[in-house]
């Protein structure tokens, strides 16, 4: 890869996948609790959300708990190959000899 | 363009620092339900015994109580992550079970109360552990906290040490788990 990701990379999306990254396969997080994790708006991270979904990344689910409405979110293998991937370029760019200043 | 060393590593230090956060939070998630259920069979258990109630059976149907719930627990959690029921919620249990077992006939508790203070230092453990390992520091604050209550407990306030189960241990799980609900 010569280039990162561009969806993963950006900083808030980074934060969602690597939010998402260490819950079992299929498990789903809340929509207010990654809010917590990443630490964005409501609308910041659902249109982040939205354009990982786009990119088939994460799953989104939306129901009721009872009256409430609520949003789940996971990560999909797509999503899981993906962010291993940007991890594994970035520990490639570390692993390169040092920069001259 | 391609990132920089410095940009690769601060976002690499982003990404551990939020999966340390999440692993946290997905054990507190995870752990709370349980912690409200024990709290509430302790809050019965050493209730009834502080007020000498004398039903052999109390702790028995009381574990077998908690041991359903927890595992109803377990069964809902892996029920949402669309995978069916996880084996190791089922082994987990009987292989505590089994350990209990063998200790007790190996190591006999020789009275009421160390009966009462063996669940709770063994429930210590089990949070402390988890909060270790998962960086989760709300877990680890409750297991040291039940610990010190139960030891304190049992070596100096043995005359009322089932009431302060029931309150301070009992009390003490339930409003844990409702400080893990809402990490």
């Amino acid at each position: 890869m010569d280039q990162p990701d561009q969806t993963i990379h950006q900083p808030v999306r980074l934060k969602i996948m690597a939010a998402l990254k260490p819950l079992p396969d299929g498990a789903q997080i809340e929509f207010v609790k990654l809010k917590d994790l990443v630490g964005a708006t409501d609308g910041n991270l659902g249109a982040h959300v939205t354009t990982l979904e786009d990119a088939g990344y994460i799953d989104v689910e939306k129901d009721f708990a009872g009256k409430k409405p609520r949003t789940r979110v996971r990560l999909s293998r797509k999503g899981r190959r993906a962010f291993e991937d940007y991890v594994a370029y970035l520990r490639d760019i570390i692993d390169l000899p040092r920069e001259e200043p | 363009m391609p990132l920089t060393q410095q940009e690769a590593a601060q976002a690499l230090k982003d990404i551990t620092r939020t999966e340390r956060r999440s692993v946290s939070l997905q054990g507190y998630r995870m752990t709370w339900p349980h912690l409200v259920l024990w709290g509430v069979i302790w809050f019965i258990g050493y209730g009834a015994m502080a007020a000498h109630v004398a039903w052999p059976y109390l702790w028995l149907v009381l574990s077998l109580a908690g041991s359903a719930g927890s595992f109803f627990f377990g069964y809902r959690l892996s029920r949402d992550r669309a995978k069916g029921m996880d084996w190791r919620y089922a082994a987990t249990f009987f292989a505590i079970f089994l350990f209990i077992a063998a200790l007790f006939a190996v190591m006999p508790p020789q009275t009421d109360a160390q009966y009462g203070a063996f669940f709770p230092i063994l429930v210590s453990l089990y949070y402390a552990l988890i909060g270790i390992w998962t960086r989760g520091l709300r877990m680890l604050v409750l297991g040291i906290l039940l610990a010190a209550i139960t030891i304190i407990g049992f070596f100096y306030l043995r005359e009322n040490f089932e009431l302060l189960m029931a309150l301070v241990g009992g009390g003490g799980l339930i409003l844990g788990g409702l400080w893990l609900r809402s990490a």
